[in-house]
């Protein structure tokens, strides 16, 4: 079993200090310490055993979906709650033209899906939209991983269009991952050449974030007890 | 010399010949990529292609709620050393997430980060700030429920647009429903008390008369087996409709939506 820790795909410990924002710092001291564990966007994908074992281009495709929501609703967060507002006019820029091409990302892989697609999940940033600091070195984390995701699985699609297509996701993801580098100061390129990802490593980057959050129960069916 | 040049030429000829039998035309056609005469396929047809590219709509009529992720006390300024206004809990009487209404961030001097939030609890209108970490995820709605007493209706908003509106029972002169700004906790159906009708909501409001009601005298807004009372001031302070409007709401108003009664 390969066992992944939070090191090995955190290159500059940008999601590291997010985490660390977000959740504290014995959090953090944890999570660099911990092997990884995953589950989370595999488990929201809750597809039959045989479809995932076949890993169609339905099910790649479907946990791209998973993902773009992560990052669609990540940046569409940081907007909404203003702290892309609490930043310079080269960052702002920078995060709303990201998340403009996220949700049109979620857009069309859904619209490709159909009926099949999944569900967006619940996600808790836990604080990590919500500075500028945290939320700027946290995206940093994301477009690397969404890189690695993207090359990790080109070459399991069969169908020769869909790789087309991924392929333009896969150059605009990198270009999205080289500009939030730049922004955070880090180097635009990490190193010579990305490492490919697959799922359950994605999975378990993402677990270790908390990210990814429980389902709420907001209907219940039990007699109200309102004054009436 | 001239035997050699024969040969090359011979061999070529059958290269050419032969590359042009191997050929497979189910293939994608070439095309010279320069002037050298190189040959190179067609580039594949995306399967999708991404659309523009928009800007996120406007943010005038967002209104923020988180769920209660664990037990904490609720306090005046954003530190762990103010005093306390209320505590919140993670589950509702009603058996479902406990969600508040977010109104504020700010950020301590310690670093820590803590969110102003509207607490469902006596006197109306309480709020206070909790540690960010004791909250789940936001969720964000546009709708906002303007429920006007003196006229008996009430109207849903979604971006600053009416939705829906309908004639409503409100709480009689001896239990009046309260005023304020509050919002919806939670749905209740496929219960057997035919009084609330097939749905109801739970809001962040409370009875200021009935304070030893059962759950804590909280306002419902839901249907009726009493239609013809509709509208009038006939409740206990809960807000009653036709039972063919609460459905029509429970369809179009998510929990989280803002509640204004005036």
């Amino acid at each position: 079993m390969f066992d992944l820790t939070l090191e090995q795909v955190d290159q500059d410990g940008a999601l590291l200090d997010a985490v660390e924002g977000a959740f504290g710092r014995s959090r953090a001291e944890f999570l660099s310490k911990a092997l990884v564990t995953g589950g989370v966007l595999l488990g929201v994908l809750a597809l039959p055993r045989r479809a995932r074992s076949q890993e169609d281009d339905m099910s790649i495709l479907n946990f791209d979906l998973a993902f773009e929501y992560l990052q669609a609703t990540f940046y569409t967060e940081a907007e909404q709650l203003g702290t892309v507002d609490a930043m310079t006019a080269e960052q702002a820029l920078w995060a709303r033209t990201l998340g403009s091409h996220e949700r049109a990302h979620v857009k069309i892989i859904k619209s490709v899906l159909g009926k099949a697609a999944v569900k967006r999940p619940a996600f808790n940033f836990g604080g990590a939209t919500e500075t500028p600091e945290s939320f700027t070195k946290t995206a940093v984390a994301m477009e690397d991983l969404t890189v690695s995701l993207l090359i990790g699985q080109a070459n399991r699609i069969k169908s020769l269009d869909l790789v087309a297509a991924l392929f333009t996701l896969i150059t605009t993801e990198a270009r999205h991952a080289t500009w939030a580098r730049r922004i955070e100061g880090f180097t635009p390129i990490g190193k010579a050449f990305d490492d490919p990802m697959t799922f359950a490593q994605v999975d378990k980057v993402i677990a270790s974030t908390n990210f990814i959050d429980s389902k709420l129960k907001t209907v219940a069916e039990g007699d109200p007890r309102f004054t009436g | 010399m001239r035997g050699t040049v024969l040969v090359i030429v011979l061999l070529a000829i059958g290269s050419v010949a032969g590359a042009a039998v191997a050929f497979d035309f189910d293939k994608p056609p070439l095309r010279p990529a320069s002037r050298s005469g190189a040959l190179l396929p067609e580039p594949v047809e995306p399967a999708f292609t991404p659309g523009r590219p928009r800007p996120l709509a406007n943010r005038g009529f967002l209104f923020h709620w988180a769920s209660v992720r664990q037990r904490v006390s609720a306090r005046t300024i954003p530190t762990e050393d103010a005093p306390t206004v209320g505590y919140l809990q993670t589950m509702t009487p009603e058996g479902t997430t406990n969600v508040v209404s977010v109104l504020k961030r700010d950020t301590a001097s310690d670093g820590d980060l803590w969110v102003k939030v509207r607490l469902a609890a006596l006197p109306n209108g309480t709020t206070g700030w909790v540690p960010r970490d004791a909250l789940g995820g936001y969720g964000t709605v546009r709708t906002q429920l303007i429920v006007d007493l003196d006229g008996m209706t009430a109207r849903l908003l979604r971006n600053g647009r009416t939705i829906f509106k309908a004639d409503v029972g409100v709480g009689t002169s001896a239990y009046p429903t309260p005023t304020g700004t509050f919002y919806i906790r939670n749905k209740l159906r496929r219960y057997s008390s035919p009084f609330y009708g097939p749905l109801a909501f739970g809001t962040s409001a409370r009875s200021e008369v009935l304070t030893d009601w059962p759950a804590g005298g909280f306002v419902g807004i839901h249907g009726t087996n009493q239609p013809e009372l509709i509208p009038g001031p006939i409740s206990h302070g809960c807000i009653r409709l036709s039972n063919a409007d609460i459905l029509e709401l429970g369809r179009l108003m998510p929990v989280g939506t803002s509640v204004t009664i005036k």
